[in-house]
């Protein structure tokens, strides 16, 4: 997953480490023996990579200081790097500003390795963005039942669809879940989740189409608290941010059933509208918790990036299939990691 | 935000005003302005960026036709380089036809096959449709609800599990059906076996179109999803859906540089009537954050088949209770007023909130209110008075609070109406983007 991303992202942290190693000031290199040496294999050699490292393993007591010059042009890759991969430009600019402050005028001791400084950079700006992870089943276990979970989201993100994976995912980890089904608009969604309801084994509280949603989330409500469920996952209809009425609908579902966590479900690949939308829904709704869909598709992962930042809400799940168990925990440090190519 | 990018392009724009001669840093702020819009509608980065040379070295070196001043030698090249961008819309013809529908999960094809169903409907073609998606739950029901509402026939079986059997069926049931439109279940480009299935389906159908439907919120992934099916079934066209969100489609014009094909339909709202045929103008516009008159008047001249409503004369600001009354007996056909006037161009001009929020039981009120008055009244809404407005409460069953509340509403829409038709200096750049791109 996101693997776009993370190949990308190690090319620039690469020629960002050269950009600042070709900076190192030649009369730095100790006199003798070693710097003619060193200046003979530039003549053969050239550009060797190998020199580099020798120069390094040589001077390992002087300091140099990153200027802002020197990394102004991997900067300026590593924007366009974000933003081919779906990073929202306003969040791109926010992560490069930070990997600058980060990198800029430090002092760093010649032989502290340099991989290291632009990695841990980068690294610092894009976990300090996504935040942390949310740990649904400690809430569960430390909070009182049922837990009333709300799902939101744009049209065709993956609502239903993820609201039985969670359901899934639950019930393998020993909770009891009954689904509300608040989706009671588009036609077939009702069959939809009556359909995954059935094959997880689950109890579905559903009215006819049409119904007013409010109502039949608080009769799942109702229905946890009377057969002491653990768990309450409330489906509900894709709404665009800019209609006032399905906003206010919505909010109106939130004032009935009182939700304990609102997640807001959004997909992997989409591009910067995401900002906007994941911004309308947190202002008009609120949202506690991210759910990323479609992770599969070869994502470039820059939406979770920008969702995250915009809203400074922990994403909860990642969606990596079309399989009931093609569900992920997220965690921000794994995923920096594994685009960084860290060994955690 | 995107409204601040809209103002920023005519900032820059503006600063060409005057010129004599090309100004460098002028030019060079138009285009990274430009850039950032475009980059925030999620436009290909590489794209972008060859448009944006292209912009640049052609603004700098060619010469100003004689008589044409910089700004509009600028705009001009902005305009074409843009339409280039954009391609011409996708070949829609009206005849008996095979279409299959192709995307990711979520993009929206099963609406969008219902909304074509009835596009060619209206057209006076038969139509009929193919549900070939076996996997997702309740897809059958979902197809088979939105098209029986408007009496498409539509074959399918949810049991079935085979999507190559169910299409080797329905075509042999919908052979009578002029255009058959064949619905497939969401996949992306790394399933490929799914992949596999959808190019064993084009085997069977052998499908005049194929037709790749596009989310407007999708991002760089674009283009690498659109090649792979072309790669796999050669694309031919584009369909843009959930345009009525506040995502500006851009995503779709990978898709459209990786197959070379042109954008068909666009989708723009949940009910079945929410389909238009793809206009470059309006699209550029939308893309930059500027508003789009042309979209508008084709949309009023589709749905009001008997011209309700004089579109011309409302711009001139002739716009009557009785214009209002069309007006509010076509909006169901029409789609939400919100809709409606994202498509004028008014600008940074702002339309009070309140002005949208009429749900349709409100507009049904007013219709009520409206049929108590006379036609003089209708035709001169100033006549008025308070024992007028007591007389239509009483005879409409209204409060006269209500009718004062129709009122109030009826001036501003006026207000807003009169703002597009005043500000001629806000749609002057598109109108002049159409005179050159006409000329060249």
């Amino acid at each position: 997953m996101f693997e776009g991303l993370r190949s990308r992202l190690q090319k620039v942290t690469g020629s960002l480490e050269d950009s600042i190693e070709q900076n190192i000031p030649p009369e730095s290199a100790p006199a003798g023996a070693s710097a003619s040496d060193a200046a003979a294999s530039t003549k053969s050699e050239g550009k060797d990579p190998s020199l580099i490292s020798r120069v390094k393993v040589l001077i390992t007591d002087r300091e140099f200081i990153v200027s802002e010059k020197d990394i102004k042009e991997p900067l300026s890759e590593l924007q366009i790097v974000l933003l081919e991969n779906d990073v929202a430009l306003p969040v791109a600019d926010e992560i490069l500003h930070r990997v600058k402050e980060d990198l800029t005028g430090r002092r760093r001791k010649i032989g502290e390795p340099l991989h290291g400084i632009v990695v841990n950079a980068l690294r610092n700006a894009l976990v300090g963005v996504l935040g942390e992870g949310f740990d649904l089943v400690s809430y569960i276990r430390g909070h009182e039942r049922p837990v009333k979970i709300l799902f939101t989201g744009v049209n065709g993100t993956g609502k239903t669809t993820t609201v039985a994976k969670v359901a899934s995912y639950l019930k393998n980890q020993g909770f009891s879940v009954v689904i509300g089904a608040g989706d009671t608009f588009r036609a077939g969604a009702l069959e939809q989740i009556d359909v995954h309801a059935d094959s997880l084994g689950i109890k579905i509280i559903q009215h006819q189409e049409g119904a007013d949603p409010s109502a039949v989330l608080f009769d799942a409500v109702q229905y946890a608290k009377a057969h002491r469920i653990d768990a309450v996952l409330a489906d509900t209809a894709g709404r665009f941010h800019n209609r006032a009425n399905l906003m206010n609908q919505l909010g109106k579902i939130r004032r009935v059933m009182n939700p304990d966590i609102i997640v807001y479900v959004d997909e992997a690949v989409a591009g910067n509208d995401a900002v906007i939308r994941a911004h309308e829904f947190e202002k008009t709704v609120g949202a506690d918790a991210v759910i990323l869909t479609k992770a599969d598709m070869d994502a470039k992962g820059g939406a979770a990036i920008s969702i995250a930042h915009t809203i400074g809400k922990p994403v909860m799940f990642l969606g990596t299939g079309q399989g009931y168990d093609d569900i992920v925990p997220f965690s921000a440090e794994r995923v920096v990691d594994e685009l960084l190519g860290v060994d955690a | 935000m995107l409204d601040r990018l809209g103002a920023s392009l005519k900032d820059a724009l503006k600063k060409l005003a005057g010129k004599t001669v090309v100004d460098r840093a002028a030019v060079e702020e138009l285009v990274r302005d430009l850039q950032r819009a475009l980059i925030q509608a999620d436009v290909n980065v590489r794209l972008v960026m060859q448009l944006s040379e292209a912009i640049k070295k052609r603004a700098l070196e060619e010469q100003p036709p004689k008589g044409m001043t910089v700004r509009e030698h600028v705009l001009r090249i902005v305009y074409q380089e843009l339409v280039r961008l954009v391609g011409s819309p996708g070949e829609v013809r009206l005849e008996p036809q095979v279409i299959l529908m192709a995307g990711l999960q979520g993009s929206g094809k099963t609406t969008t096959t219902a909304k074509l169903a009835r596009y060619f409907q209206r057209k006076g073609l038969r139509v009929g449709v193919i549900c070939a998606d076996t996997f997702r739950p309740g897809a059958f029901d979902q197809l088979n609800t939105l098209c029986s509402r408007v009496h498409v026939p539509c074959f399918g079986d949810p049991r079935e599990k085979d999507a190559r059997k169910i299409v080797r069926e329905g075509l042999r049931a919908m052979a009578s059906a002029e255009v058959v439109i064949i619905d497939t279940q969401g996949r992306h480009a790394l399933e490929s076996d799914l992949i596999q299935e959808i190019i064993d389906i084009q085997a069977i159908a052998s499908a005049h179109h194929r037709w790749l439907v596009i989310d407007a919120a999708l991002g760089q992934q674009a283009a690498e999803q659109a090649r792979k099916f072309h790669e796999a079934i050669s694309i031919d066209g584009v369909i843009i859906t959930k345009m009525d969100g506040t995502a500006k489609g851009g995503g779709a014009l990978s898709a459209v540089a990786e197959t070379r094909s042109g954008i068909v339909f666009i989708g723009s709202g949940e009910t079945i009537d929410d389909l238009e045929r793809f206009d470059p103008d309006g699209f550029i516009s939308r893309l930059l954050g500027m508003g789009d008159l042309k979209a508008l008047v084709e949309k009023a001249e589709e749905t009001l088949v008997t011209s309700d409503v004089d579109v011309n004369a409302m711009l001139r600001g002739k716009f009557s209770l009785r214009d209002m009354y069309s007006q509010l007996e076509a909006v169901t056909r029409m789609g939400p007023l919100k809709q409606v006037m994202s498509m004028l161009p008014l600008g940074n001009m702002q339309i009070p909130e309140d002005a949208y929020d009429i749900t349709s039981s409100k507009m049904q009120r007013y219709r009520v209110i409206m049929d108590s008055m006379t036609a003089a009244e209708m035709d001169d809404p100033s006549v008025l008075g308070s024992s007028r407005i007591q007389r239509i409460a009483r005879g409409a069953g209204a409060s006269p609070e209500e009718v004062r509340e129709l009122l109030h509403y009826y001036k501003t829409m006026k207000r807003a109406l009169k703002g597009v038709r005043g500000g001629q200096g806000r749609f002057a750049m598109q109108r002049m983007m159409k005179k050159f791109g006409g000329g060249t």
